[in-house]
């Protein structure tokens, strides 16, 4: 009950997150994707079902916010990056920050080039990242989902050692 | 031996009165700029004494003033920057203000000549996703917003209502790679479709594509591009924008930009249409 609750409560933060920049910076926004670390991050705590379902939910929400006339293609293209992180967890030792990085690095580029695939395939007319611009929200992306993970890790553990 | 104390007394005596003799004389002889001997002999032995003391404490006093001064300058220079700081908080939300003064009565002149029902709405989340154009406005079914609901600001044409919930709806932008708006083109009345342009999400753009206008068409730099109200969607005579660049294309339609009249990148309050478009009927008054 406690994970569905705190994955559900991070979507709403990538939300309100979201919201939020693009408000403060139009524009700005669209190198960020909050939606994106918190699939990853319930991929490589939680394996591939919750990365899974975490991406599903996330996907969707930022369908119904920030999608185009189609909605579940970000859901769709999230399942599939959260599934992949988590088979990668089970098999790889993704603990440390470079593992990290590295997996958001590829899960952005991943996410992206899925979305655009699967906008051409089903005839969504959508916007294409260049290539600097895809390498932009990677790096964001990338950078403070680290630093994301390692504070919530500092509290997931000190909670564990109180406990 | 009592003789020789009393000698040694005398001369003691002697000795004390000639001093006292000294000093009281002294005292009377003028030796000069006002000053008695006994004067002068003081001032110049004991006078070095007095200008080192006197240094050291003008120099300490010169100090502690400074020292207060200096304090007070920097607690002045405190209060002044604060105030600064005070007045520029102020001048920048009454700036705001004027802004958002002007913009409201844009949007209130835009109401009143617009012979269409509307209902104001504020943009509470701006494109999260790369791939796509639209913003979210904070009315929805409770406010009469309906699917398809035209939307528009006081510069012109912003887009469509392409979702819509009790509270909220999302606006799909004209930039949106995915709109499509009926248009005329106002002085050869030349009809044709405006889209977001193809291109790379971050590439900054905000011209428009203006599609299936005839190679042969009448279309300038300049021109004013309209809504036509052909796709039943938009009102007719609703500005979009002016033609930028018009260019020979490669097949039978012209390659034609336009630079939108709608300001994008500074969305705050729109406008969304009530009611079906197909019972508007716009004047040329709107613009």
């Amino acid at each position: 009950m406690r994970i569905p609750f705190w994955t559900a409560a991070a979507i709403l933060v990538a939300l309100l997150v979201q919201s939020a920049v693009s408000q403060a910076a139009p524009g700005y926004a669209r190198i960020l994707d909050p939606f994106l670390l918190v699939l990853v991050y319930c991929g490589l705590s939680g394996g591939e079902t919750h990365g899974m379902l975490a991406g599903a939910a996330a996907g969707w929400v930022q369908d119904v916010h920030f999608g185009g006339t189609v909605m579940g293609l970000s859901g769709l293209t999230k399942i599939l990056v959260g599934f992949a992180v988590g088979v990668g967890a089970a098999r790889f030792l993704l603990a440390g920050p470079g593992a990290r990085l590295l997996v958001l690095l590829v899960a952005t580029v991943v996410d992206a080039v899925l979305f655009e695939q699967l906008a051409a395939i089903f005839d969504v007319r959508a916007y294409e990242l260049s290539t600097g611009g895809l390498a932009t929200r990677a790096t964001l992306n990338a950078v403070i989902g680290v630093l994301l993970f390692e504070v919530v890790d500092r509290r997931r553990r000190r909670r564990e050692l109180r406990s | 031996m009592a003789r020789a104390l009393d000698a040694r007394k005398s001369r003691f005596l002697l000795g004390a009165l000639v001093l006292a003799h000294l000093v009281v004389v002294s005292q009377q002889v003028d030796a000069g700029g006002g000053a008695s001997l006994l004067e002068r002999v003081l001032f110049t032995a004991l006078s070095p004494f007095q200008r080192g003391v006197a240094a050291v404490v003008r120099e300490a006093s010169d100090g502690w003033s400074a020292y207060f001064g200096l304090r007070g300058v920097h607690e002045e220079n405190r209060r002044l920057q604060e105030k600064v700081r005070f007045l520029e908080l102020l001048l920048q939300e009454r700036q705001q203000q004027a802004s958002e003064s002007e913009r409201l009565r844009e949007l209130l002149e835009l109401k009143r000549i617009l012979p269409v029902e509307t209902v104001a709405a504020e943009v509470i989340a701006h494109d999260g996703l790369p791939w796509f154009r639209n913003v979210t406005i904070d009315k929805g079914l409770r406010a009469g917003v309906i699917l398809d609901a035209p939307v528009i600001s006081a510069t012109g044409v912003v887009g469509r209502v392409v979702a819509v919930g009790p509270v909220a709806a999302k606006v799909q932008l004209l930039l949106d790679r995915d709109s499509g708006v009926g248009v005329r083109i106002e002085r050869s009345r030349t009809i044709g479709v405006v889209s977001g342009k193809v291109g790379f999400a971050d590439s900054g753009t905000t011209d428009l594509d203006l599609k299936y206008v005839a190679a042969f068409a009448d279309v300038v730099v300049g021109d004013v591009v309209v809504t036509s109200g052909t796709d039943r969607i938009f009102p007719k005579g609703l500005v979009v924008g002016r033609v930028r660049s018009v260019g020979a294309g490669s097949g039978l339609f012209k390659e034609i930009l336009v630079s939108p009249s709608a300001r994008f990148d500074g969305l705050e309050t729109l406008m969304v249409v009530r009611g079906p478009a197909d019972e508007l009927e716009l004047t040329e008054a709107i613009r």
